[in-house]
């Protein structure tokens, strides 16, 4: 394989067996798709230190097998092996059959895949799992708008499903749906009223869409995502940018205006600061005042 | 890790020797025909320090401890993954022909 020399690698960052581990349970647990990294160090864990993981080695198969197929054809081999060693452990497991299921789908046999997800659907209605690769493979195939036909009426049932709603607003957003795109965001929003990203994205998609409520309103969920989590600096460009716009508006009472403006000017104040907590280097905090000189509207 | 396995085993032990220890006390009365008014006091000592102990060293043995805060834990997550989502990948994706050319 080519070494690119910028990136970092994982097997000279992590030498040591927990390192190794704690670093491919951290992909895990935060859902990163770095699949080259994955299967590096994932390959490296199972070949050497199958025994040290126990019975965690089959979660390491399975992720390894997920991130071995974005880097397919290479990787096919790989991925034959995990399936394999799956499936003689879990004979029946219809998570396993998932996996083939994903071979299939890469291998672009959608008609095998999807003859076999209505097969798992017909084996077990509650499994949500193969109705969200029923859509996956209408939007590989790039059919849009029958998959948010597809994830809406798969939502109507299993309406906790908080990835779903990520997927559906996702692809709203890159409709330009943004009103759609709002709707699913609030429902993240009542599931998770702690998760400060979600806020800021709610923010940002208000923020597209514009207009003088609107622009209010995006203030609001920026400011809320900046309690949450003070170290979030896209919200505090958020509330800089909407509420400097905001005072700028015409049809304001001068109260509202002084108030944005007082806000804008704490949103610059906490955007340094914040670079300079961070060790940066001179210049980058001289051109984050530069930057933050241009955003605030004259 | 191999102070907190020490406490537990010497607190589970020294819960066993209380046990016994009290079993022990027991016989004695019986034979010597006494009536019974509860434990002396160093065995009821000893089944409490051992409990302490064990305490202590089960919580060592667990792992970290996780922060207290709800929030501080979502506070390192990043948008990026926050918005990948992997029960929707597909893989008609770019790194089909990138990492052909990768990987050859």
């Amino acid at each position: 394989m080519l070494r690119d020399p910028e990136t970092v690698h994982p097997l000279d960052e992590c030498k040591t067996w927990p390192e190794i581990r704690d670093k491919l349970r951290l992909w895990r647990k935060e859902n990163v798709r770095c699949s080259d990294q994955i299967v590096e160090l994932g390959e490296y864990a199972l070949k050497h230190y199958q025994t040290n993981l126990g019975r965690e080695k089959w979660a390491v198969f399975e992720q390894v097998c997920v991130a071995a197929l974005d880097l397919c054809p290479a990787k096919m081999k790989l991925v034959n092996t995990c399936i394999k060693e799956l499936a003689e452990q879990f004979p029946s497991s219809l998570r396993v059959s998932m996996l083939e299921g994903l071979k299939y789908e890469y291998l672009k046999k959608w008609d095998d895949a999807l003859e076999m997800y209505e097969d798992m659907i017909e084996y077990e209605p509650t499994f949500p799992a193969p109705y969200k690769r029923k859509v996956a493979i209408l939007k590989a195939q790039n059919k849009i708008s029958d998959a948010v036909n597809d994830l809406n009426r798969y939502l109507n049932t299993f309406s906790c499903d908080h990835e779903s709603w990520l997927e559906l607003s996702d692809i709203y957003i890159s409709n330009q749906n943004y009103k759609q795109a709002l709707f699913c965001v609030e429902e993240l929003l009542l599931q998770y009223p702690h998760n400060h990203l979600y806020h800021q994205r709610y923010a940002d998609i208000l923020f597209t869409i514009g207009g003088k409520d609107n622009l209010e309103l995006s203030c609001k969920y920026y400011c809320k995502a900046a309690e949450l989590n003070p170290g979030n600096v896209r919200a505090l460009f958020g509330i800089q940018l909407a509420s400097s716009t905001l005072s700028s508006i015409g049809k304001l009472s001068s109260k509202a205006k002084s108030d944005n403006q007082s806000l804008a000017a704490w949103a610059s104040d906490m955007i340094e600061d914040f670079y300079k907590s961070q060790k940066t280097s001179k210049n980058l905090i001289i051109e984050v005042a530069g930057v933050l000189d241009k955003l605030s509207l004259k | 890790m191999n102070i907190g396995r020490g406490c537990v085993i010497a607190g589970m032990l020294m819960i066993l020797h209380a046990g016994l220890g009290s079993a022990h006390h027991r016989a004695n009365l019986r034979l010597s025909e006494l009536p019974y008014d509860g434990l002396p006091v160093d065995i009821t000592a000893q089944c409490v320090i051992g409990f302490v102990i064990a305490c202590f060293g089960i919580s060592k043995v667990a792992g970290e401890f996780k922060d207290i805060s709800a929030t501080n834990d979502l506070n390192r997550k990043t948008l990026d993954s926050i918005t990948n989502v992997p029960s929707f990948y597909h893989f008609a994706h770019r790194g089909r022909s990138i990492h052909s050319i990768i990987y050859s």
